[in-house]
């Protein structure tokens, strides 16, 4: 049987592949919290183009529900940037783990450099910083997940000899 | 001391009957009889457990609490069946929309479903090795510094709590969720200074006096306006920037996580102006006025010697003038943005567009 | 007017040109060459991560913390430079045998790591699921009734001391902190427990509320803990042991073994304040003596609080029939000398041991003793 084929990012079915793995670590979501926030997710294209948007809804400590674009869709916040600061951030995510500090959601949001944050209501912006080691641990998810880049390139393979931090 | 019972009850004849009666069987069962409202309560999502939204029902519920509270200033339990002679215990806040906001409940389990204990959920022992003495003075004054702040911001709702009607549970609890918020940065923030190798840094004259300020104002309005959206959210800033630029995942997680919890004390901050101001619209002035002889605080705390230069070294991570030159760019567009979160929450709240009223502004020349 | 910070910060020239100067990369740095003990400390034990038992070193701990504080009184953490122009506080007690327990770091690292969930940590589906017979439902609804009530008393009391104490007590501020929490999870379990048996709450207890008063005045932070933790905790502690004992459920099991372990750590708190207190300041006997008179006067006028003793009957004796009544009547006897026992048992331990023979409360305990059958 042929297998199936890989994971595309950006793609519904990587969100939805992160949410399964949430759901697997049901006990460590759990112990970081309720977890309520819908936000968008808007990748880019390098070369121009149309961005692909989803929309992740999270209730209690699961991510619910996936959808791709973001219209119609009351989100808390949409992080928005181009394709090559998300493909880095999941690079190292895959590489290492988890996010090292340069490449946590937080620094890269912090001033609007590499990755934005929009959103219509500050409490809605706010509920980033409400769950941000949810939303962080999420992304770190990545890591765990078998995908490949429209270019047919894969992330890095895990870097053991390396830690995110001394032992 | 100075209530004393209305009798001593040992010299009292009626009572030792009483008891001796019940402890022969012969029960009153006077309460028994209690006609209080029938409900049950139950968990609408069972993945949640059962929250207070769940047992917002009839009288019990948060909705039914009047603006006014009036002839209730005992601590019997919101719809139960009240008794002649129930003592005044003193509340002085006993109007909701002094206090309340929407999203109060939703906030308090939030807060306690998001709990962490500095002790155990901090890798500590991560930071034994890289030991970076500029970049440990930096952290160690910036944590010396945001003891400070925790060490006042856990008092705010501890002045307040006391005097508040029993009536407001949900936010008396949220109040006490506060305290332990800032009890765990108190905390943490100690035991990074104390990691460091540097020992704890130089308290802050202005940041205290700014402090002192915030912490003393006269009304309950003024001091969630003052600490929750005025101070909390460059607090929110500020632990931001500490994970921001984390040179270590500690470091990183401390950060993230107190963030998290200042960040609902800010949400409570917008949601009770909103209420406040829904509520009571005359106050818009009054509180419009505050802030534009309180907010000069900011730059007392934020802009304190204590913080800013720590916060600069952080991010040029040498005492190389070119990269103290980058370190202060950073803390530019830090302040700025901090203040550009300020403005769009103080208008969210209900208190208008405050960018050309503020003072604030002009330190950005 | 509430207090102004002595200078208006954005009208200070020197100040914000200091400011921008800082925001343009130049720096003094000043605060790096304060002199001051430099330390690393580490979690000596790294299942328990770092402690405040593993800060307590030099100037920075609690072990060489003077008696009293004269140095600080501002909010400037213990141990770090001060300033000139550091506000004062304005505290009220700056004397650390007023708040002092032995073990206070541990109760407090106890605290942080043992909080749970009074929403997510009961299994609501279970006891969904269980109807509770009237006369056994409505005794127990009465009975969370009075336990809601009076829970939260333990907040405002100690929350109300936490500002007026020195800064340089924050160990015990975070403490008081915990302890607030605590008292709101037990003051939520209970309504929500009430809520949930399909009875709702029952009537409120005149004869406590006017306790609650009485531990809501007290003239130092060592009575109001006294009769606080010590004495109203205590006895609160034993009420909630026996409460598990006769649980309806098994989840009503659960949800009282969870709120004992956080009375318990009061209590303790309690104990060692008080035996900090006499062996420091032992000046302080008399008046705690007069201080514990009135609150057991308010103790044996509990006996009012029909509301309170009846159901304890009902539920231990599992009904309203003659023969139940018969039998709850022998338990919750048992169960109330247990408590008082309990109480100054703890006095002794403490260092109070002659309490016994001042205590009007003893006495007629005694009495009762004396004409129960054997």
């Amino acid at each position: 049987m042929p297998s199936p084929p890989p994971i595309r990012f950006p793609s519904r079915a990587f969100f939805e592949a992160l949410g399964d793995a949430m759901r697997a670590e049901r006990e460590r979501f759990s112990r970081l919290g309720f977890f309520d926030t819908t936000f968008g997710v808007r990748i880019s294209p390098d070369d121009g183009g149309e961005p692909a948007e989803f929309a992740l809804r999270f209730e209690v400590f699961d991510c619910v529900r996936v959808m791709e674009g973001l219209a119609g869709v009351e989100a808390d916040f949409v992080v928005e940037g181009p394709f090559g600061a998300w493909r880095e951030m999941f690079d190292t995510i895959h590489a290492l783990g988890a996010a090292d500090t340069a490449q946590s959601l937080n620094t890269l949001t912090h001033f609007g450099e590499r990755l934005r944050v929009r959103y219509d209501d500050p409490d809605g912006h706010d509920k980033l910083y409400r769950f941000a080691e949810s939303i962080q641990e999420f992304l770190d998810l990545s890591a765990r997940i078998d995908y490949v880049y429209p270019d047919g390139s894969r992330p890095p393979a895990r870097r053991d000899d390396l830690r995110r931090s001394a032992p | 001391m100075a209530y004393y019972a209305e009798k001593n009850f040992f010299e009292d004849e009626q009572l030792i009957e009483l008891v001796t009666s019940i402890l022969s069987g012969n029960l009153t069962l006077e309460w028994y009889q209690a006609q209080g409202a029938r409900v049950r309560a139950r968990p609408a999502d069972p993945r949640r457990g059962l929250t207070y939204e769940d047992c917002n029902l009839g009288p019990y519920g948060y909705d039914a609490i009047p603006e006014l509270i009036r002839n209730r200033y005992s601590m019997a339990a919101r719809g139960s069946v009240l008794v002649t002679k129930l003592p005044d215990l003193g509340y002085t806040v006993n109007r909701r929309s002094d206090v309340w906001s929407d999203n109060v409940v939703t906030l308090y389990e939030e807060a306690k479903s998001r709990r962490w204990a500095p002790a155990v959920d901090v890798p500590w022992t991560e930071l034994a090795a890289r030991a970076d003495p500029v970049r440990e003075a930096a952290m160690a004054q910036v944590c010396t510094f945001l003891e400070e702040v925790a060490l006042v911001a856990m008092e705010m709702p501890s002045k307040w709590v006391f005097s508040i009607n029993q009536e407001f549970l949900e936010l008396k609890s949220f109040l006490c969720a506060q305290m332990i918020d800032e009890a765990r940065h108190v905390e943490a923030c100690r035991k990074r200074a104390l990691a460091s190798g540097q020992g704890l840094g130089r308290a802050s004259a202005s940041a205290e006096q700014a402090l002192k300020e915030l912490l003393s104002a006269e009304t309950y309005p003024e001091a969630s306006l003052g600490m929750n959206l005025l101070l909390g959210g460059f607090v929110v800033a500020m632990y931001r920037a500490i994970a921001a630029l984390a040179g270590m995942r500690a470091d990183r997680l401390l950060g993230t996580l107190a963030m998290q919890d200042v960040a609902r004390s800010v949400a409570y901050g917008v949601g009770h102006m909103r209420y406040h101001l829904a509520h009571q619209p005359a106050k818009a002035v009054a509180l419009g006025e505050y802030l534009d002889r309180t907010e000069h605080v900011v730059l007392g705390i934020a802009g304190s010697p204590e913080f800013l230069e720590p916060l600069v070294l952080l991010a040029a991570g040498s005492l190389d003038r070119e990269r103290l030159a980058a370190g202060s760019r950073f803390a530019r567009r830090w302040f700025r943005a901090a203040l550009e979160e300020y403005f769009e929450r103080a208008a969210a709240a209900g208190l208008g567009d405050r960018r050309e009223r503020s003072r604030l502004p002009r330190l950005d020349s | 007017m509430s207090y102004l910070s002595t200078i208006d910060f954005t009208e200070d020239q020197a100040f914000v040109d200091r400011f921008q100067r800082t925001m343009r990369g130049d720096l003094e740095l000043s605060w790096m060459d304060v002199p001051r003990e430099r330390v690393a400390c580490r979690p000596e034990n790294a299942r328990r991560g770092l402690t405040f038992r593993d800060l307590d070193v030099g100037a920075y701990g609690f072990t060489e913390m003077p008696e009293l504080i004269r140095e600080n009184r501002s909010f400037a953490p213990r141990g770090a430079a001060m300033p000139e122009g550091l506000p004062d506080l304005q505290a009220e007690v700056s004397r650390k045998s007023e708040v002092w327990a032995y073990n206070i770091e541990g109760y407090y690292e106890e605290a942080m790591t043992r909080q749970w969930n009074a929403t997510t940590d009961i299994p609501w589906a279970e006891l969904q699921s269980v109807d509770l017979p009237e006369d056994i439902g409505k005794a127990y609804a009465q009975l969370l009734t009075f336990l809601t009530e009076v829970e939260m008393i333990a907040t405002d009391v100690p929350a109300k001391w936490m500002g007026r104490l020195n800064a340089d007590f924050f160990e015990v501020k975070n403490f008081i902190a915990t302890q607030a929490m605590d008292e709101a999870r037990h003051a939520e379990i209970f309504r929500k427990r009430a809520l949930s048996t399909g009875w709702g709450l029952m009537r409120a207890s005149a004869q406590n509320e006017f306790n609650l008063k009485f531990l809501r005045d007290a003239d130092s932070f060592a009575e109001a803990s006294l009769a606080l933790h010590l004495q109203a905790e205590g006895m609160v502690l034993t009420l909630f042991r026996f409460s598990e004992y006769i649980s309806p459920t098994e989840g009503d099991k659960k949800l009282f073994r969870l709120v004992m372990q956080d009375e318990a750590r009061h209590v303790g708190y309690g104990m060692q304040h008080l035996k900090w207190v006499l062996d420091h300041f032992p000046e302080r006997r008399e008046a705690i003596h007069h201080h514990l008179d009135e609150a057991e006067n308010f103790v044996f006028g509990g006996g009012y609080a029909t509301e309170v003793l009846e159901p304890f009957i009902i539920l231990s004796g599992k009904g309203l029939k003659k023969e139940n009544i018969a039998e709850g009547v022998r338990i919750t006897n048992a169960f109330q000398l247990k408590q008082t026992d309990e109480y100054f048992e703890r006095l002794a331990k403490c260092g109070l041991p002659e309490r016994r023979e001042r205590s009007r409360l003893w006495k007629m305990v005694e009495m009762r003793k004396q004409t129960m059958p054997a």
